[in-house]
């Protein structure tokens, strides 16, 4: 079982409802990594208006979830999938929740954009946008995974919030020191540190969506174990 | 020392079927192969069945496991052309052994089929049928186990006030129950029940799923069954045959989740054909 077998379902129906499923978690996917790099972009450039336009646009992220959840459950009711296909909604249903929370991290990050940063607090913005890319090339490669329903790469994936934890971890030191030496960029730094914050979160996500592929594959449930255990699958 | 918690709360613990201690197993099955005539139906099936639960045979039409339901209490013997070779042991012994009484055996493991097929005779006398011919007379005897075999079967309260009415008033539902009251009356160990739903409307069928549920605190139960969700739903383990072989067999909550065979996987999704 190396990718998504649907193909081969006596119910044509069936097959078409769990295509439908996924072609929306893909669109979801889509919208999510959008909102994020749109995000990213607003605070860099200060982009005023790009940020609004994340802020509205969440909706359609909500809106999204809200009916795949649906369609899951009208697929649990009415075809009582097994297996593999038991494993695939439940995995759908779980990565939509951790898109949506991403969704909303990034809104919080637009919101940064619609403060106003002094010449030398630009440079804060810079190690945002560093450790901002790194994710959300994390999310790319995630969605990636799921497209492909791909478990080598969504393993390797898997260890990238590593990465990302060590390069928050020193962003945070890196922001405490400059709120140190200048108390009176506390209120900006703290924006900062909050995008800092909602960005570490989007990789802990990240982390559980590729989780929720080696569960759909393998059959394992690999939430809570260690990253040897993970390898070693 | 950093105490390690469980990463689950109170997991289940699961029998490993492939080293069931001998007071664990109901039945053993070694080697067993069968043919009709030049064909061969069965092709070295090899498992053993625990006491005390369900087990439960699936797969599709033709692959094996009526007939291999069938050979638990040596219905086969009927069928002219079937040729059986291998063990079934019940109590470490052998049924197919030379020594063995087919009638006795029979006893000791009951059969209830697809269509419910009562005695045109009243509810009562139905229910205690067995029991006139093991050669018991005792009115009161007879009243109790009819009782006791009617309550098992989760029909007495519907039929207490009619036991002397025809069996054959009753509806399809009420029927398959009185079979199987009529097959625990005689206290086997073991119930076979082949397709025991498949004629009932939906309701019934949940009656005689719950039914299930509780008959394995008294007997050991092996059902074949069509229909994967009930599989799913009353056994606690499952076998899936395919043309003649035993493909996997395993605890029923590993099968339709992660089913190990691939062969399995396509059967229970529905990708068979």
């Amino acid at each position: 079982m190396d990718n998504i077998n649907l193909g081969r379902h006596i119910s044509g129906q069936f097959n078409e409802d769990l295509e439908n499923v996924i072609n929306h978690v893909m669109h979801m996917g889509g919208l999510v990594e959008k909102q994020l790099s749109d995000s990213l972009t607003a605070v860099y450039d200060a982009d005023e208006a790009l940020a609004k336009n994340v802020l509205a646009n969440d909706y359609k992220i909500n809106a999204l979830e809200v009916s795949i959840d649906d369609e899951c459950t009208r697929i649990i009711a009415k075809r009582q999938p097994a297996a593999g296909d038991l494993r695939l909604i439940m995995a759908i249903v779980k990565t939509i929740a951790d898109l949506e929370r991403i969704g909303d991290e990034a809104q919080k990050i637009a919101r940064v954009a619609l403060e106003n940063f002094s010449g030398e607090q630009k440079a804060l913005l810079l190690n945002l946008d560093n450790l901002g890319r790194k994710v959300l090339e994390f999310l790319q490669a995630t969605l990636d995974a799921f497209t492909r329903m791909d478990v080598d790469s969504a393993v390797l994936t898997h260890g990238n919030d590593e990465k990302i934890d060590r390069e928050y971890e020193a962003l945070m030191r890196q922001l405490m020191t400059y709120m140190m030496e200048d108390p009176r960029s506390i209120p900006q730094i703290m924006s900062v540190i909050w995008s800092a914050r909602a960005l570490e979160r989007i990789g802990d996500r990240c982390q559980n969506i590729c989780e929720y592929i080696i569960y759909f594959v393998k059959g394992k449930d690999v939430r809570h174990t260690t990253a040897e255990d993970i390898k070693s699958l | 020392m950093i105490s390690v918690s469980p990463r689950t709360l109170d997991p289940k613990v699961k029998l490993d079927l492939n080293n069931l201690s001998p007071e664990q197993v109901a039945l053993e099955i070694k080697n067993l192969n069968l043919y009709y005539g030049d064909k061969q139906a069965l092709q070295n099936i090899s498992m053993s069945i625990p006491k005390g639960q369900v087990t439960a045979f699936i797969g599709p039409s033709g692959c094996g496991k009526s007939t291999l339901l069938r050979c638990i209490n040596r219905m086969n013997d009927l069928v002219d052309i079937c040729k059986i070779e291998g063990e079934i042991n019940l109590h470490g012994e052998n049924i197919y052994g030379k020594q063995v009484d087919v009638a006795a055996l029979r006893r000791q493991v009951g059969m209830v089929f697809q269509r419910p097929n009562p005695f045109p005779k009243s509810i009562y006398e139905n229910v205690v049928y067995g029991l006139r011919i093991m050669g018991e007379n005792n009115r009161r005897v007879l009243d109790e186990a009819a009782e006791n075999a009617l309550r098992s079967a989760a029909l007495w309260n519907e039929v207490k006030d009619r036991l002397h009415d025809s069996a054959l008033g009753l509806s399809g539902g009420q029927q398959q129950r009185l079979v199987i009251a009529r097959a625990i009356a005689i206290k086997p160990e073991v119930l076979l029940l082949d397709e025991p739903t498949s004629a009932l409307d939906p309701i019934s069928t949940l009656t005689i799923e719950e039914l299930i549920n509780d008959l394995k605190k008294q007997f050991t139960v092996v059902i074949v069954t069509h229909n994967m969700q009930q599989a799913a739903r009353v056994s606690d383990q499952t076998a899936f045959m395919y043309m003649g072989d035993l493909i996997e067999y395993s605890d029923t909550n590993t099968l339709f989740t992660t089913p190990a065979k691939k062969k399995t996987e396509d059967y229970i999704t529905g990708r068979y054909g």
